[in-house]
């Protein structure tokens, strides 16, 4: 086994042509636009001293990581009870479910943004049926504030969140449950002593998984927040195109990329990532 | 003809007598100064490759170079292999791209100034929709492919971006300044339009005593409700050191902390759009009493809410909406010189003015404004001397600052 690995592996010839794709096309641009932020304006740290310097730098981070905190628990317990219940449905009904899933993920953000505009309005659905029905005498504000950011960042995360989920999930034995119940354990005790503890895994990479795609949200914040709620992504764009400061957008996507990176290794020392995104664990 | 053949001719044939290269590249080394030799190098190389293929994609149109060789020249210039339609290539020497913000604007645009612009000289015009913030323009001249010839951008942008030399100069032999408001024709742009920044309130919420400028529109107690600004700081500024009491003329330059002061003081109460259709949503949907407003989309809301909703041009921050060509333009200066001419002449104005609700910047348009228009138009005699100015040039200085400092207010 060991004089195998140590040797050149042939197939890596077969993999080469793929690499080679990414590295010329999307990690050489990417290189040379993270260059930008040590040096633009001009060559030094200045952009990265500003994190510590600039409320704004730093609110925005805060912010940003927070919002994202908020969404991954959100849309990882609803995604849950979604997965649970996906499980253990019928199997036409559970492809059905999958089927809205996928048609769901598929709809753009900008399409889902705009519908959680009309849904959260302040002549919109929820507020009108309130209205209706006299819960309320004035309209909430559901939206153009966080509580609507976080809304639509939830919604769309969520299938995100089932799928690792479900994976899990339909890997666990079912006869361990049943063994569980048959010993003696209430339902209540099978769950969370038997079944919570086995999706752990799941658990992990379904919140690894929002938690990363979460933190570049652009359109949701964009158009739910009302203006108030930047998140790095939009204030990225706005130093790209607006106020043109590359090297203070180049050193936030730096930091972005970093912590992405650096969220992954961390999670590798616990367990495989290529478990964690559906390979096979050795 | 094969490539070999074709470029040795095309190549004497430029050497012999090109009077427009010489001139670019002595328009290069003037402001050239602070770059490089080598940048420079490069830079003329590029010119040149560029000028091969679109020399090589008019050969190849009319079959004197065959495709092979066409795509090979492609290749070499390095022209992005996907816009290689033949078409592509060749059609920017003869054509004016307008870059602008897409909608109504490019039928606007293209019966306003392309028609005329296309009698006159044969060129078409064909638009890209995409939007020229001030970052996309920059990038697409520091990368070497220009693909627009003229922007509808703001006055501050043809400050800024000509200061880093990214912009042609525009030549006043083929522009005429008479035809120009004042203060609008500068060194590296052309103020076209003129639009604004004013607001509109809920005549049901104060339709007895409405308010009168941006003092009552700060001012949540004497009428309350909601609040509505332009989230990228451009007339949110001004809008609150006018109602904090700085003089209209003493608005600039602009004491940014005074201003974000003023704003904080109705932070709970507000709002930020950064679309037209946003701010619109904002008033109409009842989300906000009183809201900020591009006078041309009030005129709308106006109209289509039969006078629900008013506007107050009292006090509007007036924007010169500018024309800036990017450097290295495909269609060549002169061309566009024409084009930004043909959209000052009064029929253009008047029927931009129509059409998008966009003012006239020519004087001698002014006085033409129809009656129905007068209210709504920046330059109509009864709002000129209400409105307040925009100075492109402090924005191109501090605009940067200004709306990093106001998004950390609002945030």
């Amino acid at each position: 086994m060991a004089t195998r690995t140590s040797r050149f592996n042939p197939y890596w010839l077969l993999v080469a042509p793929a690499v080679l794709l990414v590295l010329a096309l999307y990690v050489a641009p990417i290189v040379n636009v993270l260059l930008l932020s040590v040096t633009d304006p001009k060559p030094g740290l200045g952009n990265y001293a500003k994190i510590f310097e600039s409320d704004t730098v730093a609110n925005l981070i805060w912010r940003t990581i927070r919002l994202c905190l908020i969404t991954t628990v959100a849309a990882v317990t609803l995604g849950y009870v979604v997965s649970y219940a996906m499980l253990h449905a019928l199997s036409g009904v559970r492809r059905r479910m999958m089927s809205i899933l996928l048609i769901s993920f598929w709809i753009s953000v900008l399409v889902r943004s705009f519908a959680w505009l009309m849904l959260l309005g302040h002549n919109g659905l929820v507020n009108g049926a309130l209205l209706s029905l006299g819960i309320i005498s004035e309209p909430l504000p559901l939206m153009r504030n966080e509580l609507g950011v976080l809304i639509g960042m939830t919604e769309y995360m969520i299938p995100y969140a089932i799928l690792p989920l479900l994976a899990n999930m339909q890997g666990i034995d079912p006869r361990v449950t049943s063994a569980s119940r048959s010993l003696g354990a209430s339902s209540a005790q099978t769950f969370f002593r038997v079944f919570l503890p086995l999706t752990k895994p799941g658990i992990i990479a379904a919140s690894l998984l929002v938690f990363i795609s979460s933190l570049g949200f652009y359109v949701t914040p964009a158009i739910l927040g009302g203006g108030k709620v930047q998140m790095i992504a939009e204030y990225i764009s706005v130093q790209l195109l607006v106020t043109v400061r590359w090297g203070v957008a180049a050193m936030l996507a730096t930091l972005m990329i970093a912590s992405v990176l650096a969220l992954m290794y961390v999670l590798n020392r616990f367990m495989k990532l290529s478990v964690v995104f559906g390979g096979v664990a050795r | 003809m094969t490539l070999r053949s074709w470029s040795r001719a095309v190549t004497a044939k430029k050497r012999a007598q090109d009077p427009h290269e010489t001139g670019r590249s002595a328009r290069n080394n003037e402001r050239g100064e602070g770059r490089s030799k080598m940048e420079e190098v490069t830079m003329k190389d590029k010119a040149f490759l560029n000028d091969l293929a679109r020399e090589g994609a008019i050969a190849f149109k009319s079959g004197r170079l065959d495709r092979r060789s066409f795509l090979m020249l492609c290749g070499l210039a390095g022209v992005a292999t996907l816009a290689v339609k033949a078409g592509d290539a060749e059609a920017a020497a003869n054509e004016i791209v307008m870059w602008n913000w897409g909608g109504e604007s490019e039928k606007c645009h293209g019966d306003a100034i392309g028609k005329p612009f296309t009698a006159a000289t044969g060129l078409p015009l064909k638009f890209d929709t995409s939007g020229p913030l001030q970052g996309k323009i920059k990038e697409m001249v520091d990368s070497g492919k220009v693909t627009a010839d003229v922007c509808d951008a703001d006055g501050f942008d043809a400050i800024a971006l000509g200061k880093s030399g990214h912009l042609e100069a525009i030549d006043y032999n083929i522009v005429n300044k008479a035809q120009i408001k004042e203060g609008s024709a500068w060194e590296f742009g052309v103020g076209v339009i003129y639009y604004g920044y004013a607001f509109m309130y809920d005549t049901k919420a104060f339709g007895d005593n409405p308010p009168k400028g941006w003092a009552d529109f700060y001012d949540t107690a004497k009428f309350p409700g909601k609040r509505s600004l332009y989230k990228w700081a451009n007339g949110s500024i001004e809008s609150a050191l006018v109602a904090d009491g700085v003089p209209k003329d003493k608005v600039y330059p602009c004491d940014v902390p005074r201003a974000i002061a003023k704003i904080k003081t109705i932070k709970g109460d507000s709002l930020y759009w950064g679309s037209g259709s946003e701010a619109h949503d904002m008033i109409v949907n009842g989300e906000v009493a009183m809201g900020m407003i591009w006078q041309n989309r009030g005129k709308t809301i106006e109209e289509r809410t039969n006078g629900r909703y008013k506007m107050v041009m009292n006090e509007a921050i007036a924007m010169p909406g500018a024309y800036i060509v990017p450097r290295g333009n495909p269609a060549g200066r002169d061309n566009v010189m024409k084009f930004i001419q043909q959209a000052l002449q009064v029929d253009s104005q008047l029927m931009i003015l129509d059409c998008l609700g966009m003012t006239p910047s020519n004087p001698e348009a002014f006085a033409k404004i129809p009656e129905a228009m007068q209210p709504y138009a920046i330059n109509s005699a009864q709002n000129i001397d209400k409105v307040i100015f925009n100075d492109p040039v402090w924005w191109a200085d501090n605009g940067g600052d200004a709306v990093n400092a106001f998004l950390e207010a609002i945030g």
